[in-house]
């Protein structure tokens, strides 16, 4: 009888621990308002993506000068590692233990925001669609949220990189590189039959991002299903199928994911590639050889936008210095001053005018940003923010069937569809 | 004089208890609860009933993933339990230099299966050591699709899965074999039994137990293989994500911020019980050979 005592309590505690910890409970915990009045003082945490140890001195300098600028404020900076953060953000946003200020690309912010996570910056301070470009703020309005959920921070885009040396040696003009899907698949044919298949100048599979590119429109307007399985949409892919069939592409590009071209350039195995603004920076360390031999050409069609912002979290209890410390990092001379440390390029619609950005240094590297600044313009998010990597795994997985010639373009399409509107359900 | 108190025994065992309650049993009973839910790792979620199981049974992936491990067991099974019986025979004679050969065949189980999963890739790639010697050799006048083709690459992984667990059942084995009497091999000997029939009268009853044990073991890690299949595959389970396995299609369906947990949670009971089935059978054999 004792240890009946003890037992019960015990296994109702066991039972509610395991209820609560299996996550049917409300997330709650979050204000509903979205008042950020107060005065810029205390303390405040900002979370940023692998910054470290590269851009440590440019970081605390901005820091130390926001904090010189509000007397009373401590910025608690943590930098999380570039593997894993996804995994890391979704740890803290489950434990209620987002920091105040968090680096949140536009589709780690979308569930956030979902879940009532997010302040709506756009309504705490109206002055930012003015002074952002518009590309950079679009990535933070979500269909049916109704709100901007980020400040935008630097943005990128995609680049034709071009091995010189290989395009002269099986006679085609690096200055003249192709410049559309036509050329593109008639100097792979030309690639591949003079350096007798060794080479490749094609190496990646077509992925949504192509799609978008084709006039495909990938999503229904209410973001809630996808809609890429289109008679467009299996047309390109046959192109790419035929492509594959006469070996203008490497087997790799079954298994490889999208990273895998610029693997395949670096080893000079391919010789194009596509990358961000800074790749030659990165190929200079990885291999020396190469990098003075590549030249960059504009993106075929619109270029991608790639855009990284700073959000603030709605359970922050430093509304007013968070946003003001959100502000301040991505202000146009705080971001100038970090697109003069790598080859990245500021949000702010004041710095396009910047002429470092639209000058080149003479090096190939400089010809390469001067091409990426020029083609922000035209960039815009071809991808939709609900195709996560799950989405673009299974949409991988189809597209690297129908290139194997296993199964039709128009199957292929219609099966990543189901399975990626599975995977978008509740 | 002793003091005996009903407790001391729980207190005893308080903290095994506590650890294997909250490392365990908890993690269990969650994702058994999980796995009738459509939870998400953020915002909860609601009971489902067997939503998850109806939809396993209509997955294709799901069908795919079994058969790439029931495929990986019935391969890695045999060739597991008896090329290591034979290399610990080889290396358990006291020869000069032998330490090297024990050294030799025990070091791919200290190398971390990512890596070598990596060294792999290399070696079978389409540009790799082996389709540059088979080239060069003129046996191949193309490439072999070790890793881009749903068969090879589920039986590179395969190969690849053998060649590192050799070592460490060789070493289970030669434990094993120290065990067995020397007199009976002699008295075999004597009674003009051969190498062959004192292998199979001798050695093999001897080394009965421990083959149990490593059947057991190959059974549980070839259903839940992970890091070979995903390295080789680069993370795609190869064209059409064909050659995943369950594990792959667990890791797939519970990532990200918008993961399903509870569909991940049903597809791991699946594979629960799909590991205690042969782990059962292993079992009832081994009592019915005893």
């Amino acid at each position: 009888m004792r240890r009946s005592l003890w037992i019960r309590p015990a296994v109702a505690a066991l039972a509610a621990v395991t209820l609560a910890g299996c996550g049917l409970g409300d997330p709650g915990g979050a204000n509903d308002d979205n008042d950020a009045k107060g005065e810029v003082k205390g303390r405040v945490s900002l979370q940023t993506w692998a910054l470290k140890p590269k851009f440590t001195a440019y970081m605390e300098g901005v820091i130390d000068a926001f904090e010189k600028k509000h007397p009373g404020v401590e910025v608690e900076w943590l930098d999380q590692p570039g593997e894993g953060y996804s995994e890391k953000v979704l740890s803290q946003a489950a434990g209620g233990t987002l920091p105040d200020v968090v680096n949140l690309p536009p589709d780690f912010a979308l569930p956030l925001v979902r879940q009532n996570m997010l302040l709506d910056v756009g309504a705490a301070d109206p002055a930012l669609a003015a002074d952002y470009v518009k590309g950079g703020v679009d990535a933070y309005r979500f269909p049916g949220t109704g709100g901007t959920y980020g400040y935008p921070w630097y943005l990128n885009t995609d680049v034709n990189y071009w091995n010189a040396e290989q395009l002269r040696r099986y006679g085609l003009d690096p200055k003249k590189p192709p410049a559309d899907l036509d050329q593109l698949i008639a100097a792979a044919r030309t690639v591949k039959e003079r350096s007798g298949g060794k080479v490749h100048l094609m190496s990646r599979k077509p992925g949504l991002m192509d799609f978008a590119n084709a006039g495909v429109q990938l999503m229904s307007r209410d973001g809630t299903r996808f809609t890429f399985n289109t008679p467009e949409a299996a047309a390109l892919l046959d192109r790419y199928r035929e492509a594959f069939r006469e070996g203008l592409l490497p087997k790799d590009v079954l298994t490889e994911t999208y990273a895998g071209n610029t693997r395949l350039f670096s080893s000079g195995a391919a010789a194009w590639t596509t990358a961000g603004g800074n790749y030659i920076t990165s190929l200079a360390v990885d291999n020396p050889t190469l990098a003075p031999k590549v030249v960059s050409s504009p993106a075929m069609g619109t270029p991608p936008l790639y855009v990284q912002g700073l959000s603030v979290a709605r359970s922050s209890g430093n509304r007013a210095t968070a946003l003001a410390l959100a502000r301040w990092i991505t202000s146009a001379g705080n971001q100038a001053a970090f697109a003069r440390l790598t080859s990245v390029f500021p949000s702010t619609k004041a710095s396009a005018g910047d002429a470092f950005l639209s000058r080149s240094d003479g090096t190939n590297a400089g010809d390469a940003k001067v091409t990426a600044f020029a083609s922000l313009a035209r960039a815009r998010m071809l991808e939709p923010v609900q195709a996560n990597d799950a989405v673009k795994t299974v949409v991988n997985q189809q597209i690297a069937l129908a290139l194997s010639g296993r199964t039709s373009s128009r199957e292929a399409l219609d099966t990543a569809v189901a399975r990626a509107d599975e995977l978008l359900k509740d | 004089m002793t003091h005996r108190r009903w407790f001391t025994p729980w207190l005893l065992a308080a903290p095994a208890v506590v650890w294997l309650a909250v490392f365990n049993l908890w993690p269990a009973v969650n994702t058994v609860i999980l796995s009738f839910t459509n939870a998400k790792p953020l915002g909860g979620g609601r009971f489902t009933g067997l939503a998850n199981y109806e939809r396993a049974l209509g997955d294709e992936q799901l069908a795919d993933a079994l058969l790439n491990s029931v495929i990986y067991l019935l391969i890695c099974l045999p060739l597991l339990t008896f090329l290591p019986l034979l290399l610990a025979l080889l290396v358990e004679k006291k020869l000069p230099g032998i330490t090297f050969f024990r050294t030799a065949f025990y070091t791919p189980v200290v190398a971390s299966a990512v890596v070598v999963g990596l060294i792999w890739g290399w070696v079978l790639d389409d540009r790799g050591l082996l389709n540059g010697i088979l080239g060069a050799l003129g046996a191949a006048d193309r490439p072999v699709s070790f890793l881009t083709d749903r068969w090879l690459l589920l039986f590179s992984a395969i190969a690849l899965t053998v060649w590192k667990g050799l070592g460490y059942y060789m070493v289970i084995y030669l434990s094993a074999l120290g065990n067995v009497p020397r007199e009976l091999h002699e008295a075999a000997a004597v009674d003009g039994a051969s190498a062959a029939r004192r292998f199979r009268h001798v050695t093999l009853p001897g080394v009965r137990p421990a083959m149990m044990l490593v059947s057991v073991l190959i059974a549980v890690s070839a259903l839940r293989v992970f890091s070979e299949l995903y390295v080789l595959s680069d993370g795609t389970g190869g064209p059409g994500g064909r050659t995943m396995s369950v594990v792959m299609l667990i890791q797939m369906y519970s990532r990200g911020f918008t993961g399903h947990i509870g569909y991940a949670s049903a597809l791991s009971i699946l594979l629960f019980l799909l590991t205690v089935g042969p782990m059962l059978l292993l079992a009832r054999l081994n009592r019915k050979g005893a």
